[in-house]
């Protein structure tokens, strides 16, 4: 699977945004968005829904011109001049309900540009993949909604695209399904496809990207690699949950390097001093009581997104409800 | 891939589901065959009509003069010859005559036994005989009253006295029909011998039968078809019509359905939208010029049928594929655009009244124009987009076609006017294609495309 891009590669950037600007009637959808995704990365677009991602995605496929600002995809200045080397999942996916699935596999991978034995063999692989090896013959709308999001993603990248853009791949799949996609997500990766995907699922960034570029309200809020991300937002929480629920938790406060304490539902919190290894935390805190778990807490990019837009989240409750929808409990706009 | 590409793959698929889909099946070889079915079925359906009726005339004859005349000429053999009489005239006007001939005149002929009553018979004394119920399914029954002054005037009056025929409702049109004409013939007859003249002598001089009209063109001189050279304008109309609408009313829900599926943008992704424009208005050009080649070359195959192919000039079915073109573009992307503009196919019968408005009139006035095809509306309206396909095909299939440089200029026309529509398709298409929601008004869909 493995292959090299020729043409463009000198290109470090494969996907540049450069003040870009989109509004709706007055109502502005982007504002001087900024963005670039070095080759081969690995980028989440991330926000709850309603923040201005799939009107971003739709510009960067020239599917929406913007009102002002620059694009660049794959050192063209626009995504028509690339099409055949970008694959794309729009949010809101078709098929031709009519039409069997290996046809429609096949037309599509051909408007890309593939030749057409090598179009169906491409999509048999892929199908396969994807735990769809007897599809191909039956009719689109013959398919259960889960088997169609399968297709509609293989349709994506069945043309070995150097630039992969998925608008909330995710979106209404089962737990299966899901598993399978990002086994494929990452085999792209592995073939150095450059790919960004939007989800509001923060779980599915935290867990695929390189690096996340946070969008509210139509502007970027965050731009960071998960690697520095993970770093400055240093691990100085320790989770606690003792065995016995009943268990007295007073005694952790002593220990060396912990400035605080929080107990709520039985789990406690613990607040490291900056420069303390938590590793030797850990063991102390082992050590005064039986613990059913204990763990370093990860950065959470809910809680970083949460943090940001604090502001906006006002009461308690809708804190919570962005929350659950950061979560991908709720679909709904926050 | 280039454009052109990614172009005849839109148009081909777009090609194949459509000429694939039963509609198209059901109306271009389905329709057409129904169609002949029943060319071939109504004349022997029409014959069926009527069993053979016996009809009793009851005759008062109050003249004195008719009542032997009116039994000759309702004696079975008399009836018979008048019927051939009139079936030889009908078939002088060429094949298709005898196949009329056939079909309006049935087999079946009623027969008539005529019952002289007494000159004093009053019609009230024979009302119950007329309405009696009980004579079997063939009988029919009738009463002719004659007054006394209807073969001889009387002094100082204008005119003769008329006849009176009294039927039940049962009595059927032809045998009523040929009633009348037997009293007609009788009158006729006994009026002109009365007056003192011989009503052979009358016949010979009155009877002229019509002659068929000589076409003479400078090829020199051609068998007449003159009813199919008045109709040709129209079926003119009618081929583009069909042409038009089996194409653009396709283009049109097959981008309704591209968008209310949301295929349309995962195909956004690989081609731009006027490449899929293009695509679709290309592919259904190709259905639509299928439902009109299967149309033309069953009109030829019926007019060699009838040995009358040599009546139409073979430039008229190349002129016809020009202005198809035209139309088609013009009607088209106007469609194209209407499937783009909303969400679903109930939302597009509102915009769909005013093309078909547009495209009705036109139709309609090819009847019009092909009867007077100099007139200035002819002339005017062969340049006015998009009439002007519709009216210079009626003209150019009518009997006085217009000069060479009207034809270009309306061809011309037709250019422009086909490069307005698609301009403004293309900017609907790109506008609207990711819209959902409301269906827009015209003016809002002339609003996206001066704005884009």
């Amino acid at each position: 699977m493995s292959q090299q891009f020729v043409g463009d590669g000198d290109v470090a950037d494969v996907l540049k945004l450069l003040g870009v600007e989109k509004s709706f009637s007055g109502q502005p959808a982007v504002t001087a968005l900024d963005l670039a995704v070095p080759r081969g990365e690995t980028c989440g677009l991330i926000g709850p829904s309603g923040a201005g991602k799939t009107t971003s995605i739709r510009i960067i496929m020239s599917i929406l011109f913007p009102d002002a600002g620059k694009v660049e995809v794959l050192g063209r200045p626009s995504a028509l001049d690339a099409k055949d080397r970008i694959g794309y999942l729009p949010e809101e996916r078709g098929v031709y309900r009519k039409m069997r699935v290996g046809a429609f596999l096949k037309y599509l991978a051909c408007l890309k540009g593939m030749p057409e034995a090598l179009a169906r063999s491409r999509a048999r692989e892929l199908l396969a993949k994807l735990g769809l090896e007897d599809v191909e013959k039956k009719k689109c709308e013959d398919l259960s909604k889960g088997m169609l999001q399968r297709v509609q993603f293989v349709g994506a990248i069945v043309h070995q695209p150097e630039l992969l853009i998925l608008d909330e791949p995710f979106g209404g799949l089962d737990p299966v399904s899901v598993r399978l996609l990002k086994g494929v997500i990452s085999d792209e990766r592995r073939r150095g496809t450059t790919i960004l995907f939007s989800t509001h699922v923060m779980a599915h960034a935290e867990e695929l990207c390189d690096r996340v570029v946070m969008i509210h309200k139509g502007r970027k809020v965050l731009d960071e690699p998960m690697s520095s991300l993970r770093r400055r937002y240093d691990p100085t929480r320790v989770l606690f949950e003792p065995l016995d629920p009943k268990a007295n938790l007073d005694g952790l406060r002593d220990i060396a390097g912990v400035v605080s304490m929080q107990v709520k539902d039985g789990e406690a919190e613990l607040q490291v001093a900056a420069g303390t290894d938590p590793s030797m935390v850990i063991r102390e805190v082992a050590a005064r009581v039986v613990p059913a778990r204990v763990e370093i807490a990860r950065i959470r990019l809910e809680d970083v997104f949460v943090g940001i837009v604090r502001s906006d989240a006002k009461s308690g409750e809708s804190e919570q409800a962005l929350r659950q929808h950061l979560q991908g409990l709720t679909g709904g706009a926050a | 891939m280039n454009m052109f590409g990614r172009i005849r793959l839109v148009a081909t698929r777009e090609f194949l589901v459509a000429v694939s889909s039963k509609g198209f099946l059901f109306g271009i070889l389905v329709m057409p065959l129904i169609m002949m079915a029943l060319i071939a079925v109504i004349p022997k359906l029409l014959n069926q009509r009527g069993t053979q009726v016996n009809v009793e005339v009851a005759f008062i004859d109050q003249s004195a003069a008719l009542s032997s005349a009116l039994g000759a000429e309702l004696s079975p053999a008399a009836v018979a010859e008048t019927r051939n009489a009139g079936r030889r005239e009908v078939q002088q006007m060429g094949a298709a005559g005898r196949q009329v001939a056939d079909a309006v005149l049935p087999e079946s002929v009623p027969t008539f036994t005529v019952k002289n009553l007494p000159a004093n018979a009053t019609v009230d004394s024979q009302k119950q005989w007329l309405a009696d119920g009980r004579i079997g399914k063939r009988a029919r029954r009738a009463l002719v009253l004659m007054p006394a002054d209807a073969v001889v005037r009387t002094e100082g009056a204008a005119g003769y006295g008329n006849y009176r025929l009294y039927a039940p409702r049962n009595l059927p049109a032809d045998a009523e029909g040929i009633l009348h004409g037997a009293l007609r013939k009788v009158l006729t007859v006994e009026r002109l011998r009365s007056a003192g003249f011989d009503p052979l002598v009358v016949k010979a001089a009155t009877d002229i039968p019509r002659s068929p009209t000589k076409l003479v063109s400078p090829n020199g001189e051609e068998q007449g078809a003159q009813a199919l050279n008045r109709m040709l304008p129209f079926i003119m109309g009618v081929l583009l019509f069909i042409g038009v609408m089996t194409g653009g009313q396709a283009l049109m829900t097959s981008t309704v359905e591209e968008k209310s599926s949301r295929v349309v943008e995962v195909l956004l992704a690989a081609v731009s939208p006027l490449e899929l424009m293009w695509g679709k208005l290309l592919g259904q050009l190709g259905v639509g010029l299928v439902g009109l080649g299967v149309y033309v070359a069953l009109g030829v195959v019926a007019l060699l049928q009838f040995a009358m192919f040599g009546f139409i000039d073979p430039m008229l079915i190349l002129w016809l594929v020009v202005f198809f073109l035209i139309a088609y573009l013009v009607y088209g992307a106007l469609m194209l655009a209407v499937g783009a503009a909303v969400s679903q196919i109930a939302d597009a019968q509102s915009l769909m009244g005013p093309i078909m408005l547009l495209l009705m009139v036109p139709y309609m006035l090819t009847f019009v124009i092909g009867a007077t095809p100099d007139s200035a509306l002819a002339v005017a309206s062969s340049f006015i987009p998009p009439v002007n396909a519709f009216a210079m095909m009626a003209r150019l299939a009518s009997s006085s076609p217009p000069p060479v440089w009207q034809v270009l200029l309306s061809v011309l026309a037709g250019i422009v006017g086909a490069c307005i529509a698609v301009w403004f398709a293309a900017r609907i298409f790109r506008v609207a294609l990711l819209m959902h929601g409301k269906p827009p008004s015209f003016a809002t869909m002339i609003k996206w495309a001066r704005i884009g």
